[in-house]
């Protein structure tokens, strides 16, 4: 049986690979990271990204297939090459992943996550809570909507 | 299909809303400066016949 396995072993070594893994791509991951108000990353090459998106949260490691995706309010982590892990809290926003494997976060609001402040998100819950208590018409209702759930999520990330 | 789109809401409203709660939830210091992001002022000139009609402040009536 173990002779068996080896020959498995250098069948995967002589494997012929064709289609999309004959496209040359490198193993880094050039990840530009920018919202309206700062510019995090520019083509910096990092070892991972997770995302939230409307779709579900998921991670971004280099050769991932190229993906577009709209944010979802809440934590990007990004795992630079040193190790260094920064969580940043983006509101919305989209996602895109090359075939290059480069990756481009573009959110309108993002801030580190040392710069929320748990009071002030807490106090905006209530209001936006309040506002979805006495929305009048449907889209009122929606709108207040959005924003508890934006609030909570943002409570959340202040709070872990 | 979420409730904010059958609502009639696109995807840039909730954008548009997110940013605010976000920008609303910053510690005090960085607060005044992220709020001044809320409003955008859009100046539209109609030309007639090679000059500017009239200028008024988009959202005027």
């Amino acid at each position: 049986m173990a002779f068996r396995g080896v020959l498995r072993n250098v069948a995967r070594r002589l494997q012929v690979r064709s289609y999309a893994s004959d496209v040359a791509k490198g193993d880094d991951m050039a990840l530009t990271f920018a919202a309206g108000n700062k510019v995090f990353y520019d083509k910096v090459v990092v070892k991972q990204v997770d995302v939230p998106s409307l779709s579900g949260a998921f991670g971004i490691l280099p050769k991932h297939v190229p993906t577009l995706a709209v944010l979802r309010p809440g934590v990007v982590t990004v795992i630079e090459n040193d190790g260094k892990t920064s969580k940043i809290f983006v509101s919305s926003g989209t996602v895109t992943v090359n075939d290059d494997s480069s990756v481009q976060v573009l959110a309108e609001e993002a801030h580190p996550l040392e710069n929320l402040d748990r009071g002030a998100a807490q106090e905006s819950l209530s209001k936006a809570q309040s506002e979805f208590n006495s929305a009048a018409n449907e889209k009122a209702k929606a709108e207040a909507a959005i924003a508890v759930e934006v609030a909570e999520e943002i409570l959340k990330a202040a709070s872990g | 299909m979420s409730a904010w789109r059958q609502a009639g809401l696109n995807y840039i409203n909730y954008s548009n809303i997110a940013a605010k709660m976000l920008r609303r939830a910053l510690k005090p210091e960085l607060r005044a400066d992220a709020l001044k992001r809320d409003e955008s002022h859009v100046r539209i000139t109609p030309w007639l016949n090679g000059r500017p009609a009239h200028l008024k402040a988009a959202g005027a009536k």
